[in-house]
């Protein structure tokens, strides 16, 4: 019932709005049509850049909204397919597939020598013209301005001055020589027009990117494009070893609580790709300092980390994912090297409460070989407002070698996940427990700091293992 | 002071003998929404005749105001639509009565007043805000903080029944420190230095401060993400209408629209029914600014940001870009909303996803570019 009465009220608008977008071309057909074949390809980015598929959603919908009236759709349907041809002779400016009448009109209308351009340069294959559109894309035309104007100011920025001019009367002697056979040339002409390049453009330019993303960034496509770096680093850079992985459940919310080590973020990586190879997604939260770092951030979202905060991590586990949280934070990445592996203080349990109040089990993790991937020898922390990080680090490497330095030494890694603590038991009223949200807490600690002693203890060499 | 009187006017016969004028049922989830308050809401005079509402529109004219005004015409159950602007909204037919008051003026408040009362208005729809930041300041701010204050004030007096308000959640602010969803009690911290954020959210409390004196009225709050959608104009399209479109270097936040059609549903839903509270009215799905232009067809130029800052507020005092400096903030960080509580309260379900939304707006573009379609700017 609401759904029916929803559709309608959100369809009525539709109707008008779009009906009159759709109808305003139609009004005027022929010289539009002349207009739009003249149209010069600086206008074929935006055509080019989406697939014919996308478009057919949104017709079907708009169909759907008309469904009462069969004449309307029908109309609506010849009007849209109408406009797809118009877009389609614009964006390839080919006068020859005009009717006789419209080219008429359009010669009609050429009183400047500019109209005389599409046609025949087109039909002559070379190089100067993909350069061409290609520069008169560029400038920001306005917005009412019509594009005689602009070509030749811009074909002159492409070829100095006069060739625009010199293009334009150039083609006078081609026009009259045969179109060129359909076979080698045609394919010769789309791959030296510039079109060509733009179309390509708009489908590389969605390349390595999804074109939706979920609601918290993760891109499953660029995840897909990092993943041979990852598994580099995994399996060849930091020979990852995982021990009780089986501890983490297959399906259902669950909270991997983890040390946090090495002064660059790269732990809640691998952790990532340590359960991706169990074929379960991790979202892992990030401190707030990483979203103030150019490019680091965006990347780190686009790979699945999210901010840390309450709401974030409700939202996470209430969809039941998998989320590792780092409770010490940016105290855990900026530990000096003298206090490796001392866990610092566990935030003030909010990831305790978090599992009390969502009723999830909590798997501790503890991740060696981090530590010494980047030894922190100092802290600079006068800088920290200007640059936006809670400090700058003074690795052996790092200001000396400059951003070479950042590379991580190629450290032998140890993930080791615990049994699972399941906090069911105390109820989701439990959550306004201080003092049993602290024992918990303390409690997750020191099982995580037992397993990083342990095998700290029977670790022989940082970079053999 | 305001109910009993609405209630004698009300008759609980006339409310049970009332038919549902829509022929739709309560929303089953919302306990509040019953029968009852659909009567009421649908007038009646002394003899039991049918009235209708009369819904008063302020900032008629702009795109909300236009559409929404066009919707109001169709709908039977609005007997009388009082448009206020400065210009006739394009769409009045029969139903409109237009009076053109200036918000900027001093006398606005006591001619408002009269308005209301001379037509009986029941419900008014405060949409009379810039859409896109403006170089007149000092107008804006008379415009948006002032005048809503006025428009509340002379509402208070005509004892309206219901305000309806359109707010933005750009108010919300980008910053880093922001969940990924932004929920309605998050407070309001876009920088208060830009004035464009300054006065809406002046008017959030100037509403708000109205929602406590005047306990008795239905005080709706619409918050819509960026509008985007084939037929308006605002900075969120002048922006992605560049050949070339600005960006940060490095950051690439998440970004969500809402179409235009929803934006009006949204509106039309809150004026039929009563849902008093805040609302975010926003998209399903987020995209990456990247992806947006992209899909826009457009060409990213990435600016590094210490140099954007000035460079934007350069172009700004210029009037060679759609938005001043203070809006880069949101090509740096997130502000996303959480449309949850619209859809379990209000029964709205957005038609379109942020990323149809951005496919619909680019498909007129197109067409604007190859100059196949032209409009005149609501």
């Amino acid at each position: 019932m609401t759904t029916r009465t929803k559709k309608t009220s959100a369809a009525k608008p539709k109707r008008s709005t779009l009906a009159a977008t759709t109808a305003k071309p139609a009004a005027k057909p022929k010289p539009k049509r002349a207009r739009a074949a003249a149209a010069p390809a600086s206008s074929a980015p935006s055509p080019s850049a989406l697939p014919e598929t996308k478009k057919e959603p949104k017709r079907g919908r708009r169909a759907e909204a008309l469904a009462a009236e069969p004449a309307v759709v029908a109309q609506i349907r010849e009007l849209e397919a109408q406009l797809d041809k118009l877009i389609d002779e614009a964006s390839r400016h080919d006068v020859s597939s005009l009717d006789p009448e419209d080219a008429e009109t359009w010669h009609g209308e050429s009183s400047s020598p500019e109209p005389s351009l599409p046609d025949p340069t087109l039909r002559e294959p070379t190089f100067p013209e993909p350069f061409f559109d290609a520069e008169a894309t560029l400038p920001v035309a306005p917005p009412s301005g019509s594009w005689p104007e602009s070509r030749p100011s811009s074909g002159s920025i492409g070829h100095g001055p006069g060739a625009g001019f010199g293009v334009a009367h150039k083609p006078s002697g081609v026009a009259a020589a045969p179109p060129p056979p359909e076979s080698v040339f045609d394919t010769a002409r789309e791959l030296l027009s510039s079109d060509f390049y733009l179309r390509k453009w708009g489908r590389l330019a969605m390349r390595g990117r999804s074109e939706e993303v979920d609601d918290f960034g993760f891109d499953p496509i660029y995840d897909a494009k990092i993943k041979p770096v990852l598994d580099f680093l995994y399996t060849k850079y930091f020979r990852v070893e995982t021990s009780g992985i089986s501890n983490v459940p297959a399906s259902g919310r669950c909270l991997l609580v983890a040390n946090h080590s090495g002064t660059l973020p790269l732990d809640g990586v691998m952790l990532k790709a340590a359960v991706k190879r169990e074929g379960r997604d991790l979202r892992w939260l990030t401190e707030d300092f990483i979203y103030h770092m150019p490019y680091l951030g965006s990347a780190m979202n686009r790979l699945g980390a999210v901010r840390a905060c309450q709401e974030n991590a409700e939202r996470l586990l209430a969809k039941e994912q998998l989320v590792a949280v780092f409770p010490e934070g940016v105290k855990g990445i900026g530990k000096l090297f003298a206090e490796r592996y001392r866990l610092q203080r566990f935030g003030r349990g909010g990831f305790i409460k978090l599992c009390l109040r969502m009723g999830t089990p909590i798997v501790p993790v503890a991740v060696t070989g981090a530590e010494e991937t980047n030894p922190l020898l100092f802290k600079i922390e006068h800088l920290s407002k200007a640059l936006g990080i809670p400090y700058v680090p003074v690795t052996p490497t790092f200001p000396l070698l400059g951003p070479l330095g950042l590379l991580p030494a190629p450290t032998k890694w140890t993930i080791q996940f615990g049994e699972p603590l399941d906090l069911s038991s105390h109820g989701p009223a439990a959550a306004d427990d201080e003092i049993l949200v602290g024992k918990l807490a303390e409690r997750v600690r020191a099982t995580i700091q037992g397993m990083l002693d342990r095998t700290i203890g029977s670790r022989k060499s940082v970079f053999f293992g | 002071m305001v109910l009993p009187k609405r209630k004698s006017a009300f008759p609980p016969s006339a409310i049970a003998s009332g038919d549902d004028p829509a022929g739709e049922g309560p929303d089953p989830r919302d306990p509040r929404d019953s029968r009852a308050e659909l009567a009421r809401a649908d007038a009646r005079d002394g003899l039991g005749r049918h009235v209708g509402r009369v819904v008063t529109v302020t900032g008629a004219a702009s795109f909300l105001g236009t559409n929404l005004v066009g919707l109001l015409e169709e709908d039977d159950r609005v007997a009388r639509i009082v448009a206020i602007d400065i210009k006739p909204p394009a769409t009045a037919l029969r139903k409109t009565r237009f009076y053109e008051v200036d918000f900027t003026q001093p006398t606005a408040e006591s001619r408002l007043s009269e308005i209301f009362a001379a037509e009986r208005t029941d419900t008014l729809v405060h949409l009379a805000f810039l859409a896109s930041p403006s170089h007149g300041l000092a107008v804006a701010h008379e415009l948006e903080s002032v005048g809503t204050r006025h428009v509340l004030v002379a509402a208070r007096h005509a004892r309206l029944r219901k305000v309806v308000m359109w707010s933005q959640t750009t108010l919300y602010g980008a910053d880093p420190s922001n969940p990924n969803f932004l929920t309605e009690k998050h407070p309001l911290r876009a920088t208060t230095s830009e004035p464009f954020f300054a006065d809406k959210i002046e008017a959030e409390a100037e509403v708000a401060r109205f929602a406590q004196k005047v306990p008795g009225a239905v005080v709706t709050v619409l918050r819509t993400a960026p509008i985007l959608g084939p037929t308006i104009h605002n900075y969120v399209t002048r922006y992605l209408s560049r050949k070339i479109v600005p960006t940060m270097m490095g950051f690439d936040p998440l970004l969500q629209f809402v179409h235009e059609v929803d934006a009006i549903a949204a509106l039309k839903l809150a004026v039929d029914r009563d849902h008093p509270g805040i609302f975010n009215i926003v998209a399903d799905g987020v995209l990456p600014l990247s992806t947006v232009i992209k899909l826009a067809g457009r060409l990213a130029v990435p600016i590094p940001h210490p140099l954007a800052h000035t460079l934007g507020a350069a172009l700004w005092l210029a009037h060679m870009s759609e938005a001043p400096a203070s809006f880069m903030t949101h090509l740096r960080f997130l502000c996303v909303a959480d449309g949850e509580k619209a859809k379990e309260r209000m029964g709205f379900r957005p038609a379109y996803t942020t990323r149809e939304a951005v496919l619909d707006f680019t498909s007129a573009q197109r067409l604007r570019d190859v100059k196949l379609l032209q409009e005149t700017p609501a």
